[in-house]
């Protein structure tokens, strides 16, 4: 039995096995840093940074360090950042190759901090240097853009904001006019004048009257005859294109005029409704109220909501059944029903703290948040993921209660969240019209979204209470307004999203608009036709500036053209004019002989009968 | 690879017992037809170190398993199928899949099972086989090859003083 055994052997693999457990021990650190910041990279689509990565073992895991989370979209910034995080890792499923995660817990998380280098991964800089800018401006303009669109704005600033029918008309108005007087002027200039048609009279009169001397003299009345012909043909073609000018032209005005009096009426009808300047408008004082509050807080949910996700759930391969089909030369898993069914990946709970920003400069307090089941084969555990947070220490507030689940176990996935809210301090708060300010209130919110296949349906019902209005403005809106308001003691105010995540159609009602209706729904028309007025008297003012002298020019046309007229017959009748022939006056002379000749004849012949009787 | 298959052949050769080299080429079926990177592999190479086999033996036989695996693959596939969703065995790979420990040897993969039980069930045939292939070489093969012309003068060759150097 001796010969068969060989001591040496088991000292070599205790030796070469403690040198690869070494090996392991030191490299495993750096690997898991490594992967973690290549594949964490990748989901966040921004650099993710960790400083170290140690093993531990009692109980066996991972103590990772420094870990920071650029923000894709703002790369000098992180979207989170943690100084510690611990993790219980189950040792035999990593023979496997599963990452199996007992339990998670991050120290030291923060948000939105600062970075000192930039976050942006270096394939993407190229791609979105320009295209990053653009629409970071874009957005910015946006964000300005919504909350002014919101308020009431001046006549002056809704003329000043707005693309107006007024103005492009008139300035089209205001060319066409000097093109075509330019043109009118132009023709008129080139026509004869009264000296001109007194020189053709005389002309003609030299022409025509007096006898020919000779058959030169003839020849050459003829000549210039034809010639004087000539030009008052010239002349008469001209005052008719004068007066087709004219004619055109005044035309050309007259529509433009037209078009030009309806756009102040046709810009005042877009204004309001752009600017729900109707009854309709004016009655949903809960959005011109809060509708920035509740925008600006359903953007940041999103926003978070958007961020996070990536990092809990994969759609796409928990869509994968976990039961493939063969593979050749692999083999597969059969799997058995099992309490602890391993997946790929999976953290079995997870826990952090996080702190609450502060809200006017006061701290709010912490969150305590609890996530259970994060993997992406919910199919394999049959479980989905549960996020719990609850307040602790707050300041602001009685009570924060917040769950969540995104249950990706059947296709489509859904992600069910519900917040509570209780007695939340929510003072000073500047509504951002008529300078009006809720200088004190205390707020329960009851919140639940439920998101399926990129659709949210969502509802929020806020309920203020102890409410206490202020105004610092002096218009007499907003005083009536304040004092509306200070009869208000408690009102509601109720959210709906539903639609695209990306887009949703927000609806916000209150009974807060009932309330306040009939206290100042009078003078909010007084106050919407004091505006009607005043845009329709800057529109009108507009007109009158792009009319200038179309009136006189209109009239003056008219004149003109009644004087072409009158040209028009006198150059006809000129024209009409004829020069009789060398031959004419020959034969006009022979005949004044023979007449001549005849009447002698027939006096002789009349004095003879006379001496007959 | 050359020291080592000089190695085998002095081990063929050698004054080494037929029954440690066909041990060798026995215990070679498991971590050869198996993938290698699996626990229990681990527990071939420790026995493998322990106990007194030809070293060089096992190692080119786990090689040259490793290529057989190719084409026996298929039917380890099946029989572990076969096995794994068997519904009499199913109460006895459900208790063994509760464990961390089975769970990490991979028992429940149609390949590894499947072609383990093969490796199993050829160890003794191959242990025996193997064993009497070397003694058959020893007594008979090589006595018989020794009395060749072409040994004698492929003995007094260069490349035998390499071949005798590098056993060495």
């Amino acid at each position: 039995m001796k010969q068969w055994i060989r001591w040496s052997g088991l000292i070599s693999f205790l030796v070469i096995s403690t040198l690869l457990l070494l090996v392991w021990l030191f490299a495993a650190g750096p690997l898991i840093k490594y992967s973690i910041e290549t594949f964490a990279s990748q989901a966040a689509k921004a650099k993710v940074e960790v400083e170290s990565v140690d093993l531990t073992f009692d109980p066996f895991g991972i103590e990772i360090q420094g870990v920071q989370v650029a923000n894709a979209d703002k790369p000098m910034e992180n979207l989170l950042q943690f100084e510690r995080a611990v993790a219980d890792i189950e040792l035999l499923p990593l023979f496997l190759g599963k990452g199996i995660i007992n339990e998670v817990a991050l120290t030291g998380m923060a948000f939105a901090t600062p970075r000192e280098t930039s976050g942006a991964l270096v394939k993407d800089n190229d791609e979105k240097s320009g295209g990053d800018s653009e629409a970071s401006k874009t957005a910015d303009d946006a964000a300005k853009a919504t909350p002014i669109s919101k308020q009431l704005p001046s006549a002056d600033e809704l003329l000043a904001r707005e693309p107006l029918l007024t103005q492009q008309r008139g300035e089209a108005f205001k060319s066409s006019f000097a093109t075509i007087k330019a043109d009118t002027d132009n023709v008129i200039a080139a026509l004869p004048d009264n000296k001109a048609f007194a020189a053709y009279e005389d002309e003609l009169n030299r022409i025509t009257s007096g006898r020919y001397e000779s058959v030169e003299d003839f020849q050459q009345r003829k000549k210039e005859f034809d010639a004087l012909k000539k030009r008052i043909k010239k002349d008469q073609r001209a005052i008719a294109n004068a007066q087709k000018v004219l004619s055109e032209g005044k035309k050309d005005l007259q529509g433009q005029w037209s078009d030009l009096q309806a756009a102040p009426g046709q810009d005042l009808d877009n204004l309001k409704s752009k600017y729900q300047l109707d009854g309709a408008g004016i009655t949903n004082l809960s959005r011109l109220l809060f509708g920035d509050k509740v925008g600006q807080w359903s953007e940041q949910g999103l926003y978070w909501y958007e961020k996070i996700r990536p990092f809990l759930v994969s759609e796409d391969e928990s869509e994968e059944p976990e039961t493939a089909n063969n593979v050749r030369s692999e083999g597969r898993f059969v799997h058995f029903k099992s309490d602890r069914p391993l997946p790929d990946f999976l953290i079995r709970h997870m826990q952090l703290a996080l702190t609450l920003p502060a809200l006017k400069g006061k701290a709010m307090g912490d969150v305590a948040v609890q996530v259970y089941d994060i993997t992406h084969q919910q199919a394999v555990i049959n479980k989905p993921i549960r996020i719990i947070a609850k307040g602790q220490n707050l300041k602001q507030m009685q009570a924060l209660d917040f769950t969540g689940v995104l249950d990706y176990r059947k296709s489509p996935g859904v992600d069910k969240f519900e917040l509570n809210v209780k007695g939340m301090v929510f003072n000073d708060y500047d509504v951002g019209a008529m300078g009006l300010k809720l200088k004190r209130s205390q707020l329960d919110i009851v919140a639940n979204a439920t998101r399926i296949a990129g659709d949210i349906n969502a509802t929020s019902k806020a309920q203020f209470s102890q409410a206490s209005f202020s105004s610092k403005d002096n218009t007499q809106v907003a005083k009536e307004m304040a004092k509306a308001l200070q009869k208000v003691d408690r009102f509601d105010i109720n959210a709906l999203a539903k639609g695209a995540l990306t887009a949703p159609k927000v609806t916000i009602s209150s009974d807060l608009d009932s309330q306040l209706n009939a206290a100042f729904n009078q003078r909010l028309k007084d106050k919407q036709k004091e505006l009607e007025q005043q845009l329709q008297q800057k529109l009108n003012s507009k007109l009158l500036s792009y009319a200038g002298g179309y009136q006189q020019q209109l009239e003056a046309m008219d004149l003109t053209s009644g004087s072409l007229s009158a040209k028009q017959d006198k150059v006809k009748k000129l024209a009409k004019t004829e020069l009789s022939s060398f031959e004419d006056q020959k034969k006009a002379d022979a005949d004044a002989a023979a007449d001549k000749k005849r009447k002698q004849l027939e006096k002789e012949a009349k004095e003879k009968l006379k001496k007959l009787f | 690879m050359i020291a080592m298959l000089a190695k085998l052949l002095k081990a063929l050769n050698s004054d080494s017992a037929p029954g440690q080299v066909a041990l060798a080429f026995a215990l070679a079926l498991v971590p050869g037809l198996t993938p290698l990177f699996c626990l229990h592999n681990v527990l071939i190479l420790l026995i493998a170190c322990i106990v007194r086999i030809n070293f060089g033996a096992f190692i080119l036989a786990t090689l040259f398993f490793s290529g057989l695996a190719y084409l026996i693959d298929p039917a380890a596939i099946s029989i572990g199928e076969l096995l794994l969703t068997d519904a009499s065995y199913q109460d006895f790979w459900t208790g063994l899949y509760q464990s961390d420990f089975w769970r990490a040897t991979g028992f429940n993969n149609t390949l590894i099972l499947g072609s383990f039980i093969v490796a199993i069930i050829a160890f003794i045939p191959v242990l025996l086989l193997s064993r009497w292939l070397i003694s058959a070489y020893r007594h008979k093969f090589m006595i018989w090859v020794d009395k060749l012309k072409i040994t004698k003068l492929l003995k007094a060759s260069k490349f035998y003083k390499v071949y005798q150097a590098l056993a060495e």
